[in-house]
């Protein structure tokens, strides 16, 4: 089979390089990846850690679609050369591998992180939420983001305006806006009101169609988008 | 840092279209539906006894219409996860809502 990987470092133009590789049952598109580097091309740069589909390091845009290279089976594939890109929407730093940080900064930019209020600690340590609990169960799905940054080149809002924080932050806040016991809600509540954040979701579900640990980042955003409606109305959401 | 870019979707290839999500379709047929009516609007105004400028009309309200209710849906709560059903459900109303005005001929 033939794989058409997108090529670029610094100073050189980018391309799509065609490699042949024998294709063998279970095979993957990392495992493909792997025997071009290991045997034709050891200049051909890809991240990749687990390889069991639980780290996310190897998210790449597959045929189109973002996928995990190490959970892509070649046979699942439809037949002819199978494109391989970098994640959209990062800076690439060679080849398939970009820069995460904007994940990072984004989610720093939105406050994404959590912040002690006065319940988290009234009982001496840090107060304990059960997994029975119901903010905990609102939020059962969205904790479980690997930071992979799928969702991130998936959203088509993300690339035309460079202030939406994106669905992997806007999930991250909405886990956050539900935990009693942190103390930045107001503030990340206004910060959420603003021009190029929640209005700027088209509402898609791109993210949600690609995340590989199935959470629904659009479903994330909508849920903040309702609370900021009650905040607008000045009723205190729940 | 020098000399690094950022890779984004160019929709002007047939790979970019490939995979497009249907929640990406939905969205984009909505808003061509509602630049389109704006066309269809002013031949309607022009001559309103044309048949195919009518059946347009109609055809593009609607469509627009249950898209924009599909939208409504998930802002209210329903499960972007079900996104794509109710994209078939909206087209599935709107044609069944086409055919029912269409048929009843009040002139």
């Amino acid at each position: 089979m033939v794989l058409k990987v997108f090529r670029w470092a610094p100073g050189m133009r980018e391309r799509l390089q065609k490699y042949w590789v024998r294709a063998r049952q279970g095979m993957t598109v990392l495992d493909a990846l792997v025997e071009v580097q290991h045997g034709s091309d050891p200049t051909l740069a890809f991240r990749y850690a687990c390889r069991v589909g639980m780290c996310g390091s190897c998210g790449m845009v597959i045929n189109g679609r973002e996928r995990w290279a190490c959970r892509t089976l070649l046979s699942r594939l439809p037949r002819g050369p199978v494109t391989v890109r970098p994640l959209y929407n990062f800076p690439l730093i060679r080849d398939l591998v970009v820069d995460m940080a904007p994940l990072k900064d984004k989610m720093l930019a939105m406050r994404a992180v959590f912040v002690p209020g006065r319940r988290a600690t009234e009982d001496g340590g840090l107060a304990q939420i059960g997994s029975n609990a119901r903010e905990r169960r609102a939020v059962d799905g969205a904790v479980e983001c690997i930071g992979c940054g799928m969702c991130v080149s998936a959203c088509t809002m993300v690339g035309h305006d460079p202030r939406f924080p994106g669905p992997a932050a806007l999930n991250r806040v909405f886990t956050l806006q539900l935990d009693s016991r942190d103390g930045a809600h107001a503030e990340r509540g206004t910060a959420l009101l603003s021009e190029d954040i929640l209005a700027r979701c088209h509402g898609q579900a791109n993210c949600t169609d690609v995340c590989p640990m199935e959470i629904s980042p659009a479903d994330s955003i909508l849920a903040l988008r309702r609370r900021a409606v009650l905040r607008l109305f000045g009723v205190s959401p729940r | 840092m020098r000399d690094r870019k950022t890779l984004r979707r160019r929709m002007n290839s047939a790979e970019a279209w490939r995979d497009t999500k249907v929640g990406m379709w939905a969205w984009l047929v909505q808003r061509v539906a509602a630049v389109s009516l704006l066309a269809v609007i002013a031949l309607h105004l022009k001559n309103p006894f044309l048949r195919t400028v009518q059946a347009a009309l109609l055809g593009l309200v609607l469509l627009h219409g249950v898209l924009g209710l599909r939208s409504i849906l998930l802002d209210f709560g329903w499960p972007a996860r079900w996104h794509r059903f109710l994209l078939l459900l909206a087209l599935l109303c709107g044609g069944a809502a086409f055919a029912l005005f269409w048929g009843w001929r009040w002139y």
